[in-house]
């Protein structure tokens, strides 16, 4: 332990609870109510489980429900039937203790507060004094040092994605739920996001799930990835990611990556089939 | 480059406008086409210009201004107040949007006897112009603060935001410049209302000198003191709406 005592205290974390169970979803089914009465079932019996300091990705078909099974885990919906527990408690519980990080598919920065003040929210919002040294950490982590008095509306799309990914990262949370995060970014961004967020992942070692129709950025920064089904959204399959990390441009490369992309691209077009 | 220029000529043309205004009011005045009670507006200018005319005024002036900004404060605050709470308990809502809708469609004609009695003649000006001001701010307000993104409120919830901290960090700010919005509509209702007001036996005021110039059939009085309230309330409308435009920069 001696050698890593200039690392931050979390890094050691995960290796300390690596067996615990971070996220466990059993059997949940979400049936969204329209207009008139008529039902829309989004999720049917999706099973997950995360371990502590595992990165899991999720990928699936557009409105196949990726993005309601991480509204799940946050507790900002309820499951119509089955059970979402997060480290054993009700997933909203993790939220009002200021554990949680979320970065969404709309980045939700606040337009009138700038960059720093952005980040810092989190601490603002649990009643902590805002620990600047973290702040500027991140800052620089996500690559936005000299921007940090600059206002959302002043950045580029990619910039506020990044902004976002910080302030989830702020309060270095128990669980990290993304939500295509870099859905609106080009490709050459979003691979260069990609690097980044893996690094960034690569040092705080924090449970994480990805939503994402990526399979490429699945591939590259999970352990696992789970397929889902199109609608009503069903858990398809568990591919267990084993390439090396760093994954850098060797590994994608590789032959094995691509029969991994190919593999599962091909399940998304099944399920395309399905849904249609 | 082309700003300046594109600035100076919206200029010229409300000033131009505004020429031809005058012009055509003085015409009709001139020659008779709208009556008697339809002076030149030279005439009007030329009373207010007397020193006895400009003392009158602006002593009244100074009244309704004094009432209106009194009416203007106490009906921002309480409206402000008011929206507010029906934002943090939800369940009031409905019934604090039909009180507002109610007493809004009461005339103030209706209310005035009322006033009296209760609040007295000197500062009935002051409680009708914070009721009209109050109505705008109260609807302007509840619709800002219903503006939230539910991007913004999943956010505040998913980083453990109590009430407290969800109304100070985001619904607040978020409805600032909804609060100019509503100053700006506002500004121009106090002085119509601080003015009607008058009407029932203040002892001062433009209202006061809009009624007596009425009943003793003083043209030029009459016309000067309603010019001096629109004057008022433009100037009110034009400084509200610089604030509106810095707010909306600042907070979007």
């Amino acid at each position: 332990m001696s050698s890593t005592a200039t690392l931050t205290p979390m890094e050691t974390k995960p290796a300390e609870h690596a067996t615990r169970t971070a996220v466990s979803v059993n059997r949940a089914d979400k049936i969204f109510t329209l207009s008139r009465g008529k039902k829309l079932q989004a999720l049917a019996e999706v099973d997950l489980e995360v371990r502590e300091g595992e990165f899991v990705a999720i990928i699936g078909p557009s409105g196949c429900g990726k993005s309601t099974v991480l509204r799940l885990a946050a507790g900002l919906d309820r499951p119509t039937n089955g059970t979402v527990e997060i480290f054993g408690a009700a997933p909203h519980e993790l939220a009002t203790q200021h554990r949680l990080g979320v970065a969404f598919q709309e980045h939700a920065l606040l337009p009138w507060a700038s960059v720093r003040s952005n980040i810092a929210l989190p601490y603002k919002v649990a009643g902590r004094k805002v620990d600047d040294a973290r702040v500027d950490g991140l800052i620089e982590l996500v690559g936005l040092k000299g921007f940090e008095k600059a206002r959302p509306k002043q950045l580029s799309g990619g910039m506020r994605q990044r902004v976002s990914i910080a302030r989830a990262l702020a309060l270095s949370p128990d669980l990290l739920l993304l939500d295509e995060p870099f859905g609106a970014l080009d490709a050459v961004t979003r691979r260069r996001m990609n690097a980044e967020l893996a690094r960034i992942w690569g040092e705080e070692k924090i449970t994480t799930i990805l939503v994402t129709h990526d399979v490429d950025e699945a591939l590259i920064l999970a352990d696992r990835v789970v397929v889902m089904t199109g609608r009503p959204g069903r858990v398809r399959t568990i591919k267990n990611v084993d390439f090396p990390r760093p994954r850098d441009a060797a590994t994608t490369r590789s032959p094995e990556f691509h029969e991994l992309v190919d593999e599962l691209t091909s399940l998304l077009d099944a399920n395309d089939g399905d849904a249609a | 480059m082309n700003t300046p220029t594109r600035t100076s000529v919206k200029v010229a043309y409300s000033l131009a406008g505004g020429a031809l205004l005058i012009l055509a009011a003085q015409l009709i005045g001139q020659f008779g086409l709208a009556g008697r009670a339809w002076p030149p507006v030279m005439d009007v200018v030329s009373y207010v210009t007397t020193p006895a005319g400009a003392s009158l005024l602006w002593r009244n002036t100074l009244v309704t201004f004094s009432s209106a900004a009194q009416g203007f404060l106490l009906g921002a605050v309480i409206a402000v107040l008011g929206a507010a709470l029906a934002l943090v308990v939800p369940i009031i809502r409905p019934g604090m949007d039909r009180f507002a809708a109610i007493l809004h469609a009461v005339p103030t004609i209706a209310l005035a006897p009322l006033l009296i009695t209760t609040v007295g003649r000197e500062d009935a000006p002051a409680v009708i112009a914070a009721l009209s001001v109050g109505f705008v701010m109260f609807v302007t307000m509840a619709s800002g603060f219903a503006n939230t993104s539910s991007a913004h409120q999943d956010l505040f919830t998913v980083i453990g935001a109590n009430r407290t901290r969800r109304l100070a960090r985001l619904e607040l700010p978020r409805a600032v410049p909804a609060f100019f919005d509503g100053l700006t509509l506002s500004a121009p209702a106090a002085i119509l209302g601080a003015t009607i007001g008058e009407w029932f036996g203040a002892p001062m005021g433009l209202g006061l000198v809009i009624v007596s110039a009425m009943q003793n059939y003083q043209m030029a009085l009459l016309w000067a003191a309603a010019m001096a309230a629109t004057i008022m309330s433009l100037l009110a409308y034009l400084v509200f709406i610089q604030l509106q435009r810095v707010a909306m920069r600042r907070f979007t």
